[in-house]
């Protein structure tokens, strides 16, 4: 449990955010952002193996098996050595205990999952108790020694059940989409691997990037099984680096009509798929919401409940809402405004997800391993 | 002979362009109720090495440890580990490259490690029922990076003293005492800068280290130096004046800390970087307000500021005694752990953190397990190596470190 003593220092930052923020942006607090006032540190991500780099948020939509109702899961991307794609943790915060324990403890090796397990921002959980979440393997810390990876499929009590892997899926990354009809499901996943080889010297930049949706049949009390996988977008730039070992399409959101939101890293924008629940062809990479600004490297993405979309920078510690009726940039929040990095708060965030009733959000602080709340 | 050798090396090329200052000829006896080297007023050099027995039977352990006093008194009264021989026709009872020198404050530490009791599961010269609680296993920290290789040992030496050559002369002879007893596993040298006694001094990051210490005169509240240090009656006997050691190589990423503004730097540490008074305050010394508030009602001392993290009256009164130095291993390639996740050749240099302490599980393990996960000084600094030592009560002339246990 992480000491109480530390809320104030969030406040703190969270006064400095608000003057960054208006530093960034003159405006009148708008939008959901500019009702927030607290950051809150919630918990510490590690877990007991020492894993470390926490990527993927999940509010849990049911309570089954280890997981209770509006618990935020967590994976973790890097291992107690801090080598990325090396991560095999999903650790649980219950808000009504505020106790965090380990959920699951994927073995590093899965003889499905061709390289074994890293595991990244696509995660979720269904109404069915099942959790899938997606690997980005490694075996030195860097996509030198890359896989396939999967998406790995796991009971409510954290046992590896199935496995989903193919010529679609390769590297597995951004924060999933998805539609939980119980029965049947589907979700939106990012593959930012395809064709991604080492980071050393100046690693190009790779246009084969790509949205796949999965259609899932889920019997009763049997795991998911892939009914159909159809490419809705391709053509993202991918490209390896050694610092944060790949950059890629990251955040996917569904809005109404079907459109699917797509923060394209590389790009410096956001792109809308439409169709993307009935499409039968790739979209290429999709219409331009918005481009540049205050965006810096958008990586996971989520749909408020406003219908803006909240997005996390990757080359600051800002959050940028956007309306994406409009593609205007609403606003940006300094959520991270840690100076131990330039600017501050860089390459801090990552993963991101409305808390249970909509009125804020949680989101992780990857340099210091921490889950925390803007509320 | 030996003199007139060295002599000629003095009066040859080794003789420095510019005399420096004269290591002190002053001795640090070795014999007494404590341990020297412990609350020692600090050498400016160090040179710890820990050893992996390989020795057959307890007896063999105890042979080397006679032998180990005996030299380590004789090396500390400025003399050779042995009596040097007339005979050239064998290796020289010392390895001679201290002749001449004074004894430079030399001490010299011992303690044992859980490996002495317990290795593998195996207690291999049966002490495993000798172990005492407060020896535990340190436990897994959140973001330490230990090195197999720079971590652990059955036994370890600490020489400190004012000349580095004298600190690593002492390590060397013991070491050749223990051929076929103990092998050397890892081995860091240190350095304390030559601050004016009244100053605090700095350590690499550039801030006064060792403020807060516990001294004899304590605060309200606080415990004495020698409660902080000294295990009593709790015990076992071979034990009591005895102390615990925890060693923690810790690499500072000082190119990332060097890039980092100096305002920031005193929100990470606590405390302002050129006068060392708490953030709030105006003089090193003085208490850290950690109640004090800015208009907005946020700490002046963040709660995420090293100095709070290991306050005693924040941590249910847990005190440690630090005895670090400085160390530089030169530099290698690192992949610092923090964004940008900068890579390349980095200085390996930072803090060998050396703590005493009466019990480890009220000292360094209570105040590292909260601090581990919420020190701000984390995002520079990663623990690469460690141990957990007993350093045993002091030795009386006419006996050997440790032998109430060894003969128990």
């Amino acid at each position: 449990m992480v000491h109480p003593r530390v809320f104030a220092k969030i406040v703190s930052l969270a006064s400095l955010a608000l003057l960054l923020g208006h530093a960034a942006l003159a405006a009148e607090p708008q939008g959901l952002l500019g009702t927030l006032r607290r950051h809150s540190i919630v918990t510490s991500t590690v877990p007991s193996n020492g894993d470390q780099n926490p990527y993927a948020l999940v509010i849990a939509p049911v309570s089954a098996g280890k997981i209770h109702k509006g618990d935020v899961l967590i994976d973790n991307f890097n291992n107690k050595d801090n080598l990325q794609g090396l991560g095999t943790t999903i650790v649980a915060y219950t808000p009504s205990t505020k106790q965090t324990t380990l959920f699951a403890a994927i073995p590093r090796r899965l003889p499905q999952c061709p390289g074994g397990i890293g595991l990244t921002t696509a995660m979720t959980m269904l109404k069915s108790g099942w959790v899938i979440v997606g690997s980005l393997p490694s075996q030195d810390g860097t996509t030198r020694s890359k896989g396939p990876g999967c998406l790995v499929i796991l009971d409510s009590q954290g046992s590896v059940a199935s496995v989903i892997a193919g010529p679609n899926i390769n590297g597995p990354w951004g924060n999933m989409a998805v539609i939980d009809n119980g029965s049947t499901a589907t979700l939106f996943v990012s593959n930012t691997g395809f064709g991604v080889g080492s980071p050393d010297g100046s690693p190009p930049v790779i246009n084969k990037a790509t949205v796949l949706r999965v259609e899932l049949s889920i019997p009763d009390g049997k795991p998911p099984v892939v009914t159909k996988e159809t490419v809705i977008a391709s053509g993202f730039g991918e490209q390896a680096d050694k610092d944060v070992f790949i950059i890629g399409p990251t955040g996917l959101a569904l809005g109404p009509g079907g459109v699917l939101y797509v923060s394209d890293a590389l790009g410096n924008r956001i792109a809308a798929i439409p169709d993307a629940i009935t499409r039968q062809d790739s979209a290429g990479t999709g219409k331009d919401v918005t481009k540049d600004g205050l965006l810096k490297r958008p990586l996971a993405m989520v749909m408020a409940p406003n219908g803006h979309l909240l997005v996390t920078n990757g080359l600051n510690g800002q959050v940028v809402e956007i309306d994406p009726e409009t593609g205007k940039q609403i606003y940006a929040r300094w959520v991270d405004p840690n100076k131990a990095q330039s600017p501050p708060g860089s390459g801090d965030l990552f993963g991101i997800a409305m808390t249970e009733n909509g009125d804020g959000f949680y989101y992780v602080e990857d340099e210091v391993n921490m889950l925390v709340m803007a509320h | 002979m030996i003199a007139a050798a060295g002599g000629l090396l003095l009066g040859a090329a080794a003789r420095p362009a510019r005399a420096a200052p004269a290591p002190t000829a002053e001795v640090e006896p070795f014999y007494g109720r404590h341990q020297a080297g412990i609350l020692t007023p600090q050498q400016h050099h160090s040179y710890f090495a820990t050893f992996d027995l390989v020795a057959k039977s307890r007896n063999d352990i105890a042979t080397m440890m006679r032998a180990w006093t005996a030299a380590a008194a004789r090396l500390t009264e400025g003399e050779t580990a042995q009596p040097i021989s007339e005979n050239l026709a064998m290796p020289g009872g010392d390895t001679g490259d201290t002749l001449g020198m004074q004894p430079s404050r030399l001490t010299i530490t011992f303690g044992f490690g859980p490996g002495l009791f317990v290795k593998d599961g195996k207690d291999r010269y049966g002490l495993a029922q000798h172990r005492p609680e407060a020896l535990v296993d340190l436990p897994a920290f959140n973001g330490e990076q230990l090195v197999a290789g720079h971590t652990g040992g059955d036994i370890s030496v600490q020489a400190c003293a004012d000349d580095p050559q004298v600190a690593f002369h002492a390590v060397r002879q013991l070491g050749r005492l223990a051929y076929d007893v103990a092998q050397i596993r890892w081995t860091q040298a240190g350095f304390l800068a030559n601050f004016p006694a009244a100053e605090t001094p700095r350590n690499l990051m550039g801030f006064k280290d060792g403020t807060r210490n516990p001294t004899q005169t304590p605060a309200p509240g606080r415990k004495s130096i020698e409660e902080v240090v000294w295990v009593g009656k709790e015990g076992p006997p071979w034990m009591q004046g005895g102390s615990y050691l925890v060693a923690r190589r810790i690499r500072i990423a000082l190119e990332h800390w060097d890039r980092t503004e100096v305002d920031f730097q005193q929100q990470v540490v606590g405390r302002s970087k050129y006068s060392g008074a708490p953030l709030g305050g105006k003089e090193e010394f003085e208490s850290p307000n950690f109640d004090r508030v800015d208009s907005d009602g946020n700490p002046v001392i963040p709660e995420t500021a090293h100095i709070r993290l290991g306050a005693s009256e924040l941590n249910g009164g847990a005190e440690i005694f630090r005895r670090a130095y400085s160390y530089n291993n030169g530099s290698n390639f690192t992949a610092e752990r923090w964004p940008p996740w900068r890579q390349g050749i980095e200085y390996d240099a930072g803090l060998f953190f050396l703590a005493y302490q009466s019990d480890p599980r009220n000292g360094f393990i209570r105040i590292f397990e909260n601090m581990s996960k919420l020190d701000a000084m984390n995002q520079y600094t990663t623990h690469v190596g460690s141990g957990l030592f007993a350093c045993p009560g002091g030795t009386p002339k006419g006996r050997y470190c440790g032998q109430a246990l060894l003969e128990s």
